[in-house]
């Protein structure tokens, strides 16, 4: 009863709670969603998570000593390591989450008419996650971060005109002094815009979600309930991660600290930015990656045009094959970038070739004899 | 119940870790190693008085300091006097050696070396038993030693440790073998002196949040139920 009045008492002079509690508490989403619809929600919280997580690094972080500075917050500063690791794992887990909604929703075909704008939101996700996550891996000031920049400082020198004009401007250089600290702001500013990316999903999912009025069920109390079950099972898998196993979202390399005179051999780069180096690793120059990199983000954004099958069109066992092929290529990519397969130059050309040939050829003709 | 339960499943884990405490030589383990592992203080302990008497002569461990010690079970005052004996107080990172040129080869700094290194205080304890005399066909450049665990076969450091090299105050037999494997612990938990906490942590987050997830999932279900 008191909650009620308070409720009132609040909402009479602050509208928009009203308007937010009557929004929670409308009859408006899918009856009987799958747990894995919550996959958008789990990245809201980890994005919030890992911004909260990341101002309390960024406060004893030192762009000009990375690396002791790191040190100083994994030893010295209390409870660092603990922030420091839930950085890490938060940073696995989005990372995971993310590759997972993007392959449930090519597999679902989420990304149809009228929820184009939720898919494109999607992309945009993955987008700014992995410029995000290999700007953080680059802060860590460890030789194998330091190593990926000086490459991507140099393909930006050797490219030339306005992309290289906008990589030099980007990086600062060739790997210099002031670079970490400008990485640092970019890092922060894209960390945090990821919360307006999931912003604008939610906002264009909700827009094109097709309701029958009847059957209809409320945010409150139907969703939260499942949200909630959902966000305990990632909370388990994160301190099983974060506690037991926090070297997954790291590279071995990146404990010795950059600038010594040894290169480490096979520095790599963590697991989630495995597929995309495997991409760009194919390409000779540094023109050819930028450009294939383009491609690549075009035809993921395009897939809703790219499908034939129409608004109605059924729903293929051949398309669905192919996606599970997609999912396999992708994590062949990883594998081969990271060097564990046999061949992995050979595989990694293929891989990329595969990639290319689902998005323009197979999915094109398949989507169009599927819907026949 | 459950927490009589949860104490059980924590004792019983943590006995099965410290059951080996005492022989870490046969077969050769290190307690801070595998999912469980936690820092074998005892161990660490000697491991330190080896650092401090042997390695310390050319490596510094410059990120470890006195007051860190506390963490391997010395009192305060006992840490106060480490610090004390090398002239520097509790802030003070250990004593080591100032950088150091060894003929081209600079000896590192060992406060990471255990993550630095693949196969950490296995890799470690390899390479301070691995000295010997090369075999034929191996040309060592001058100044250095053959080693059958450094990458390469050779190395600039000499074999440093031998049976007696140290004495230990817990009555251990200093062996070579001894050293080594304490001197691994040791910077094993330089490396990660966080082990311990974040495993303990790490059990009772992974109970609470079982818990709360069979709650979770069972209330998600009666909310749903009603809706039908
Ligand atoms: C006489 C000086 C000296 C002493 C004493 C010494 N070291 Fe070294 N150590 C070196 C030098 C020099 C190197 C560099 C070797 C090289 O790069 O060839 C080195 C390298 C190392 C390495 C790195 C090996 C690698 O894989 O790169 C470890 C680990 C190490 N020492 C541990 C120890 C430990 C533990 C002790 C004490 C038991 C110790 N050292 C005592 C001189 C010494």
């Amino acid at each position: 009863m008191t909650a009620q009045t308070n409720q009132s008492w609040a909402a009479s002079r602050l509208p928009c709670l009203a308007s937010l509690c009557a929004c929670l508490n409308a009859r408006t989403m899918a009856p009987g969603g799958s747990y894995f619809a919550a996959f958008p929600f789990l990245i809201a919280v980890l994005a919030a998570f890992l911004s909260l997580s990341g101002i309390v690094l960024a406060v004893f972080y030192n762009p000009w000593h990375a690396f002791a500075s790191v040190q100083f917050i994994n030893r010295d500063v209390n409870q660092g390591w603990l922030i420091r690791t839930y950085h890490a794992t938060g940073t696995t887990l989005i990372f995971a989450l993310a590759y997972l909604h993007l392959f449930r929703s090519i597999l679902i075909r989420a990304y149809r008419a009228p929820a184009e704008f939720s898919w494109l939101m999607s992309v945009k996700l993955l987008l700014v996650l992995l410029l995000t996550g290999w700007l953080g891996f680059v802060l860590t000031g460890g030789a194998a971060g330091h190593l990926s920049l000086v490459n991507a400082a140099n393909a930006a020198l050797s490219l030339g005109g306005l992309p290289g004009a906008v990589g030099l401007w980007f990086l600062g250089g060739p790997a210099g002094q002031g670079t970490l600290a400008r990485l640092e702001v970019f890092h922060a500013l894209l960390g945090i815009s990821l919360l307006l990316v999931v912003w604008a999903y939610f906002a264009s999912r909700k827009a094109a979600a097709q309701v029958e009025p009847a059957k209809a069920v409320a945010f409150y109390p139907y969703y939260l309930a499942q949200y909630f079950a959902a966000l305990a099972v990632l909370a388990f898998i994160f301190v099983l991660l974060g506690f037991y196993a926090p070297g997954v979202s790291g590279v071995a390399a990146n404990h010795i600290p950059a600038g010594g005179l040894a290169l480490p051999l096979g520095a790599g780069v963590p697991w989630y930015l495995a597929p995309a180096a495997g991409l760009l690793g194919v390409f000779p120059t540094a023109k050819l990656a930028v450009a294939a990199a383009i491609v690549a983000v075009v035809l993921l954004y395009a897939l809703p045009w790219l499908d034939r099958s129409g608004p109605d069109g059924a729903k293929g066992k051949v398309y669905c094959f192919f996606t599970w092929v997609l999912a396999l290529d992708v994590l062949g990519l990883g594998l081969a970038a990271a060097g564990v397969l046999p061949f992995s130059p050979v595989l990694a050309v293929l891989f990329t070739g595969w990639f290319f040939f689902h998005f323009l050829v197979l999915t094109p003709v398949v989507t169009a004899m599927e819907a026949k | 119940m459950r927490r009589v339960f949860a104490l059980t499943a924590i004792l019983t884990i943590l006995g099965i870790a410290n059951a080996h405490a005492e022989d870490t030589l046969s077969p050769l383990h290190f307690q801070s190693q595998g999912p469980l592992g936690t820092i074998d203080k005892a161990a660490a302990q000697r491991g330190y008085e080896v650092y401090k008497s042997v390695c310390a002569g050319c490596h510094s461990l410059g990120k470890v300091h006195y007051r860190d010690l506390e963490a391997l079970g010395l009192t305060p005052a006992q840490a106060a006097g480490e610090a004390l004996a090398a002239g520097g107080t509790l802030n003070s990172p250990i004593k080591g050696a100032a950088p150091l040129n060894m003929g081209g080869a600079i000896p590192p700094d060992l406060s990471s070396i255990a993550a630095q290194r693949p196969g950490g205080p296995n890799y470690i304890y390899n390479y301070l038993t691995g000295f010997g005399p090369a075999p034929a066909g191996v040309t060592l450049l001058p100044g250095h030693n053959y080693n059958a665990a450094f990458p390469g076969g050779q190395t600039a450091m000499p074999d440093v440790l031998h049976d007696g090299a140290v004495t230990y105050q817990d009555g251990v037999q200093p062996t070579k073998a001894q050293e080594a494997a304490d001197v691994a612990e040791f910077l094993a938990w330089a490396a990660d002196p966080n082990l311990d906490a974040r495993h303990q942590i790490g059990f009772r987050a992974i109970i609470f949040f079982a818990f709360l997830t069979i709650i979770a999932v069972a209330s998600k279900r009666k909310v749903w139920r009603t809706q039908a």
